[in-house]
Parts: C-alpha cells; structure tokens; sequence
C-alpha cells in the first residue's frame, strides 16, 4: 500500500434542494497525499460535499476533478474511493473478514490473492485475530477500525471519512485519532474527512477548510487557521476567543490602534481599516497574562474577577472590564501568580501580535 | 417500573374473545374423531377411522397434492413480483411509489369475489380456466400484497448507508441486491412467502369461479364433501389444515426470534 495519493479539486461547487442552498461555490485543491479536513457545524454543508465527492449527491453546479480528469458525472461504484461512514456502516451479516473482502469479491479477484490482502489489511488495524467475528461482537473502536481496513484494502485512490470518530467516547477517540493520523503517514494516501469537532480537525489535518452556511469561509495549515483567523466565526468555532469591539484610532506602520471608552489596544496587521471606522479584534484566552503591580505591556487593561474554574491544567477566569465586557483567560496553574477569588482586581497584559483584527461576520 | 395489571373486566373480555376465536376450530377436534359414519361429536368412543379414509382415498391426496404444487408456483410468483416491487418502490421513494404500493394491495383490499368474476371473463379469453397455471397464476397475484406489506416493513429498517457502502466500493447494483440487500431482508421475504402459501393453500372463492373438474383444490373438495354429504372425513381434513398452517405461522415466528435476537 504505498503507491501516491491522488489530487483532487472542487471547482465552484453548488448544490441547492429546492429554494435551499446545502453547498454554495465552494472551490477547494487537495493535494497529493494531503489529509484535508472539512470543519463546521451542523448544516454547514460539510457532509453534502462529502457526499459530491463520494458520487452519492449530485451537485446542482460546480465540477470536481480528480488528477485533473472531470469526474462528477461518475457514479460512485466507478469512483474508487474508500469511504468510512458516520457509523461504520459494516454489513451485519458478514464476519468481519468477509466484510473487509467485500470490495476484493466486488472486484472479482482470486480467492488467494483476496485472502493476503484482507490479512494485511486487518494486520494494518491491529485486529488479525478477529476475522472470524460478526461487526456486533465488537466494541466501536474495533468496528471503527475495521471500517477503516475494509475501506483501505482495495487501494482506492482517495479515502473519505465521514465524522469517523463521533461514536466514541473521548479517551478512545484521542486514541484513534493518533492511529488515524500515523496511518495516514504510513500509506501515503489523500484523506478527506469531515467532523464538526475542532480539536481533531487541529490534530489530524495537514489542511482545514472552515465551512458555515455552505459557504467556505476560511482555509489552511490548522496553525494558520488558528493563529490567524480572518473572521470572526473562525476564531470563534476554532477555540475559544475574547473579542474586542472599538474604532480605529491611528494606523502605524505594521499595525493600528484601537480605543473603546478610556482604552486603547494596539495590534498588527499588514493593512489597517480606514481611520474611524469600526474594527473587531479577537484575542484568545491563553495570548493573555496578569501583570504584576508597576508590570508594562503592549496592551493591558484592569478589571475584577467575576467568576474563576479550576481545570486541572490551569484555570479560566471571567474578568470584568469597564470597555470590553467580561473577559476570559486561561493560566496555568502549576505556576499562577494568584490564588483567584471572586471580586480580587487584576491587570491583564497582551502584545500587539496576540490581538487579531477579524471581520465580523456574525453581526 | 411497575407493569399495568388489567381489571377484571378486561380480563374477562380477553378471555372470550379468545374462546371465541379458538372453540369453532377446537370442536373440530373431537368431531374428526367421532366413530359415528356423519358428521358428529363421538358417542361410544374415539376413533382414527376418518384419517385412514383421507390418507387412504386417491381422491383426497390428488387434492391435497394438487393445492400443495399450486401453492408452491404461486408462492414463486407472489415471493417474485412482490420482492421486486417493494424493493422499487423503496429505490425510487417518491409519491408515485407509494401509489404503487397501494395498487399493489387491491388484491386483499377488493372483495375476492368480485376479483374471481372479473378473472373468470378474463381467463376465458386466455385458455386459462380450469388449468394448473390459471389457478397459480390468480393465487400467485392475490398473494402479492402479503409480500410487498413484509418485505417493504423488513426494508424500512434496512440501513440505507449499507447500500452505500457497498455502492461505494464498486458494487454494482445487481451485486448490491445480491450480496447486501437480499440477505438482511430475507427474513422479511420468508415471511412474506409463508403468508403467500397459506393464501392460496386455502382459497376457496377464485376457485370455485376459475376452475371446474382438473384443477380440484383441497378447499374445493371440502367445499363440495359438505355440500354433498356430511362426512366426518371433512372434519379430518379440517384438521389436518390446521396442524399445517399453524406448523407454518411457528415457523414464520420462530424466523421472527432469530432475526431479531
């Protein structure tokens, strides 16, 4: 199993149910060998173009092309491509051998030659000695596994998963997801997988397209989606994010200032918006610090705490300013410099570089 | 949580409901073994007597042999068209089909009567009247509805996402049938198969319009016995019925079990 993954690409991709709009002009390249990462909510139209790909849903406009070739109009049997899906879809009446087999037997290959390549198959997702089992007498991990082996042992030319972890529970999908990913560097091939869950879209991909309404609002390396968000729907479904809403007051070189009420906030940018107009920064919980008394930093604005958790790690505390609302941040607690407390006043700190401008996409 | 024990009074009503539906076919029982030469409860003693003269007259077996063969194309027929049509119907899903799917239970819905006098001008003109095949054929067709009404409800609990799986790796959609959909509904078509053959293994009104001296079903010479003389070898017969069809509602339930355990 080592031969290259395959490009694909979606060109101005529609697909409309009556006066409904599911996908809207959605143009995406997957490269060769590439893991790409469909990400957003439910309804975003995620699954739909899942399911263009797959051959399953026709697209109302658009193309998608495979190593260049047209194939839309291909019914999904001439496709090649492996496919898990939501819920493994096993056949419940076939041992989990005849199951990975099936596309082998679909292909009318000889018995010997079918029986060595649903033994490495099995030998790729650790489960050789459960060939003889029914999908039922195992536990989702397993199933989810030999979904994954029955869709990989016909070397298709794209594997498509779709939310191929939601069944799990959270230990076991940390798990898989790690399997997932050092499979996908074992065999080379191009992944498509589709989730609405951000950290394993963080955690697998080597690209993630960021997906609302059917519109693809953002695409990228996950540390480019996450560092520098365009919108504000990205920064907010990807992590979590504070957002401070003021004018611009001056524009330097390499950045501008904001200022709402009696604060001002620097940030940078390449370009700055028009002096007086309106500007949206987001600034994420964990880019913050408490200053000590007399402490100076880029940014930094006073408040009280409102309201504080302990998690473990670290702590989260809601801080109440007077021009930006209540704010959260994140510390680790193996090193805080406070013992939080309810109504204890504080100084938090950030630079420039931490405040993003965003646009403000869900006004 | 505590289950809800009926009253007294639903109870009761349970009960004769029961009795009711069971005492017509229980009488039968004793009568067939009556050791009087009529149609009658026994009075010295119990007697096998009735069963040799069903089992030992050619008459009766030509009878029970023929329904039997008839039952069994027509149950061909029915298990065919009726597969074939639920499975349609389920592919295509739009409002036209579940139009189909109500044509499709007219057979049980219409008066049998009314169906077997159309089918006896119909068949004329076929060469079809008092044949083998007019009969399983009419039977064949009236046995479709039981069909399409338990293959359609095994397919509503099918997965679709199976299909697609199997789309998905390149399985046509003769391979799909076969090897995916086929197997997981096959218990809804036994089902379906077993309705089909108790249908035709005793009807009697087609019958009775559509054929005349070959074709002689077993319900047709129980029919003609009582009309003619009452032999307690009806009353055999009678129970022999049962015992068969009752064997083949177990059966039908112990697939049920299996496919649902």
């Amino acid at each position: 199993m080592s031969a290259a993954g395959h490009a694909l690409a979606l060109q101005g991709l529609s697909k409309r149910y009556g006066s409904f709009t599911a996908v809207a002009d959605v143009s995406l390249a997957v490269g060769q060998g590439e893991f790409l990462t469909l990400l957003g909510p439910s309804g975003s139209g995620k699954t739909t173009i899942l399911m263009c790909i797959a051959g399953f849903v026709e697209p109302s406009e658009g193309r998608i092309l495979l190593d260049g070739r047209d194939i839309t109009a291909l019914p999904p049997e001439r496709r090649d491509f492996g496919m898990v899906f939501q819920g493994y879809a096993l056949f419940p009446h076939m041992t989990v051998a005849e199951n990975v087999a099936f596309p082998l037997r679909v292909r009318k290959l000889g018995a010997a030659e079918r029986d060595a390549k649903v033994r490495a198959a099995l030998d790729l997702v650790q489960l050789s000695a459960f060939g003889e089992r029914l999908p039922r007498q195992l536990s989702g991990g397993q199933q989810q596994r030999v979904a994954l082996a029955r869709a990989l042992v016909f070397e298709p030319a794209l594997l498509l998963l779709d939310e191929p972890l939601s069944a799990l529970d959270k230990k076991l999908r940390a798990e898989l997801q790690d399997e997932l990913k050092a499979l996908h560097r074992r065999i080379g091939r191009t992944f498509v997988n589709v989730t609405h869950d951000q950290e394993e879209a963080l955690s697998l991909s080597d690209r993630v397209a960021i997906l609302n309404h059917g519109k693809l609002i953002q695409q990228g390396a996950p540390t480019e989606l996450y560092e520098a968000p365009r919108t504000r729907f990205v920064a907010d479904f990807l992590g979590k994010s504070n957002f401070l809403s003021g004018t611009v007051q001056e524009v330097f070189a390499g950045g501008f200032a904001i200022g709402a009420g009696a604060t001002r906030v620097v940030t940078a940018a390449a370009e700055a918006p028009p002096l007086g107009s309106p500007a949206l920064l987001s600034l994420r919980p964990e880019k913050m610090a408490l200053l000590a008394e007399g402490e100076a930093a880029q940014n930094s604005v006073a408040g009280t705490i409102e309201s504080w958790s302990y998690l473990g790690a670290g702590y989260a505390l809601n801080v109440a300013t007077p021009d930006f609302g209540t704010l959260r941040i994140t510390l680790p607690s193996w090193n805080a410099p406070i013992a939080p407390r309810e109504g204890l006043p504080v100084r938090l700190g950030w630079s420039a570089a931490a405040s993003v401008p965003v646009l403000d996409d869900l006004a | 949580m505590m289950a809800h024990r009926p009253g007294l009074f639903a109870r009761g009503s349970a009960w004769v409901v029961a009795l009711y539906l069971l005492l017509p076919i229980s009488i039968i029982i004793p009568v067939s073994m009556t050791d009087q030469r009529f149609l009658s409860l026994p009075k010295e003693g119990l007697s096998l007597q009735h069963y040799a003269t069903v089992l030992g007259s050619p008459e009766w077996l030509a009878s029970i042999w023929q329904s039997f063969l008839i039952a069994v194309v027509a149950t061909g027929i029915a298990v065919a068209a009726g597969t074939l049509c639920a499975i349609g119907c389920w592919r295509v899903a739009s409002r036209s089909t579940n139009l189909v799917r109500a044509l499709m239970l007219l057979p049980i819905i219409i008066p049998s009567i009314v169906y077997a006098v159309g089918l006896y001008r119909y068949f004329a003109g076929l060469d079809l009247l008092d044949r083998f095949m007019g009969v399983a054929i009419a039977h064949g067709v009236t046995g479709i509805p039981y069909v399409v009404i338990t293959v359609s409800t095994a397919l509503a609990a099918f997965d679709p996402r199976l299909e697609q799986a199997a789309r998905g790796m390149g399985a046509s959609l003769s391979q799909t049938l076969r090897w995916v959909i086929l197997p997981r509904i096959a218990p809804g078509i036994l089902s379906g198969a077993i309705f089909a053959f108790i249908h035709s293994w005793d009807e009697l009104v087609i019958v009775l319009f559509i054929a005349s001296r070959d074709v002689f079903t077993l319900p047709r010479r129980i029919w003609d016995g009582i009309n003619e003389n009452l032999d307690p070898a009806m009353a055999a017969v009678a129970v022999l019925l049962v015992v068969f069809t009752t064997g083949l509602l177990l059966l039908d339930r112990a697939l049920r079990r299996r496919r649902d355990g």
